[in-house]
């Protein structure tokens, strides 16, 4: 049976949909799933970076679609994880380089040996976003509780809705604290203006800046409270009932919420 | 009066001064163009200089709401360039600064529908009635980047202290090439985690792009409220990070304002406490 295709999305960038999509597949990975990763940002790639794979490309997206290596020649096996593997994108073609029936075909070919394809969306709703799309049959929209990035994922959850994907939202970065004191909106704020299903809930934690830039995703690290965040996620993915972590956040309708409405 | 004017100006019929237009970038989205862009165009148009912000992130537009505007967008950008409405009806005053106005980008279209020819030629018209035009361009580097920077004359790269944002910002220099002379603003800096060796420092950061430092902002909550609150946080000057735009609005001015921010100053001295210890690749 061939493995599920979920494109991660947000359209505003710099949300975390890159460090959702490599830790999300590393806690995959860890709980025994086969997982490709495939990093859909052509000429802007990261995923690479946040794994610390970036000296092991040899080829990349682009090549396979032009046939000139096979899928398993380009993907990357990361050694930490057995059965983790990413696709990566290539860094100096633009996003047309690639048709959105050619990006179909190969997720659909690395879906054949995996449980779980994950494709890294650009931001933006341009060709970049059509291509990861395209290849995927479920969404996780990544947003951050701010009023600029809930609009974004508005426009782009509207935009999944017209191709008849099923999505789910990851509330990334929260702060509780600035929830508390009325500065920030609420994961309830959020999800009510959304109206999608509630995936999971990250608290924004400095050391994924490090994790990040040390390119070791944060699951690696048994003792960080985000490790055991994203394997819950991956716990929910495959479909168990995993109560959300209580951040003590207050539903808080203030004007915040008044101005976003206006908008 | 007329007649005392030489003679010699009239036969050269110089064009209107040119006002300069800007385009704030990144390739990597979320670094903090838009609330870059806002913050700058307020701190100049505090300033006395006459500023149009342009949003050019059709189909994702936030400018608006970073400002608090969103209600009162009527037009936008695409009207103009489609002939529905002429430049000065699309154009929105802002609520705070007298010298401040909005050219909000399509929310209900596709940065396809751009025309990159008239775009050019609308910024040109800007220019000529703005001292300053500030671009905000989208994330990537597909259309929407190409038609953001088709009417700049200069470039600001906004860029986080984080790889993956340096290797987009490195790539975007890269394709802007010299036309644009880009200088550079390091966007939420955290001191204290520069000093534990977590973060690349401003140093670090600029040792990959080597372009001139046009300032280094905090990482401090109060800009995410006054972003959520559309009052941008230049509009004060009673914060270290308002006075950082403050400086960098000077900068750009053409003023010799020296070290950016108290922020910098910490963390040089953090350096000199780990001198080898922050650099990561």
């Amino acid at each position: 049976m061939a493995g599920r295709r979920i494109v991660v999305t947000s359209g505003k960038g710099g949300v975390g949909k890159t460090t959702t999509t490599a830790n999300l597949g590393a806690a995959l990975a860890k709980r025994g799933m086969r997982v490709v990763l495939v990093d859909a940002d052509i000429g802007l790639r990261n995923l690479d970076l946040v794994l610390g794979l970036e000296k092991r490309i040899v080829f990349d997206l682009v090549e396979v679609a032009e046939g000139r290596c096979q899928l398993r020649q380009a993907l990357i096996k990361d050694k930490r994880f057995e059965s983790l593997a990413i696709l990566p994108a290539a860094q100096t073609r633009d996003k047309d380089a690639i048709t959105e029936t050619q990006f179909e075909a190969i997720v659909a070919q690395a879906a054949e040996q995996a449980d779980y394809v994950l494709i890294d969306c650009p931001a933006g709703i341009e060709g970049g976003f059509r291509n990861a799309v395209a290849g995927a049959k479920e969404a996780i929209v990544v947003t951050t509780p701010e009023v600029s990035a809930i609009r974004d994922a508005d426009r782009v959850v509207g935009k999944l809705n017209d191709r008849g994907l099923p999505m789910r939202l990851i509330v990334n970065r929260l702060r509780p604290e600035m929830v508390r004191t009325g500065d920030m909106l609420s994961v309830e704020d959020v999800c009510e203006i959304l109206a999608i299903e509630l995936l999971g809930i990250i608290p924004d934690d400095a050391e994924v800046i490090d994790t990040t830039n040390r390119g070791e995703p944060i699951v690696l690290d048994p003792n960080a409270r985000l490790g055991v965040i994203y394997d819950k996620i991956a716990r929910r993915l495959e479909g168990e009932m995993v109560p959300f972590t209580s951040f003590d956040a207050q539903g808080f309708f203030g004007k915040l919420f008044g101005a976003l409405k206006a908008g | 009066m007329a007649m005392h004017q030489p003679l010699a100006q009239e036969v050269t019929a110089p064009a209107p001064k040119l006002g300069r237009a800007i385009v704030v970038t990144s390739g990597k989205g979320g670094v903090g163009k838009t609330t870059t862009t806002a913050n700058l165009g307020t701190a100049l148009a505090q300033r006395g200089a006459k500023v149009a912000l342009v949003d050019a992130d059709v189909g994702l537009r936030n400018l608006d709401i970073v400002l608090g505007l969103e209600s009162r967008v009527k037009y936008h950008v695409l009207d103009v360039l489609e002939d529905k409405v002429s430049l000065d009806e699309a154009l929105v005053p802002d609520k705070h600064s007298e010298t401040l106005v909005l050219l909000a980008a399509a929310q209900a279209r596709e940065k396809d529908e751009v025309d990159t020819e008239k775009m050019r030629a609308l910024m040109q018209r800007l220019r000529e009635h703005y001292d300053y035009v500030l671009i905000d361009c989208p994330a990537g580097i597909e259309l929407g980047f190409k038609n953001a920077i088709v009417g700049a004359d200069e470039a600001i790269v906004v860029c986080t202290p984080e790889v993956s944002a340096v290797r987009d910002v490195d790539r975007v220099v890269g394709l802007l090439g010299n036309r644009f002379k880009p200088q550079l603003i390091i966007n939420r800096l955290r001191p204290q985690l520069v000093k534990k060796g977590k973060m690349l420092s401003v140093e670090d950061v600029n040792a990959i792009l080597r372009l001139p430092l046009l300032g280094v902002i905090a990482d401090e909550p109060e800009i995410i409220i006054t972003t959520n609150k559309g009052e941008p946080l230049a509009l004060r000057h009673d914060s270290e990070t308002a006075n950082a735009y403050h400086a960098i609005a000077a900068r750009i001015a053409g003023e010799d304002v020296a070290a950016p921010a108290p922020e910098l100053k910490e963390s040089l001295i953090d350096k000199l406490g780990s001198f080898f210890g922050g650099k990561r690749a």
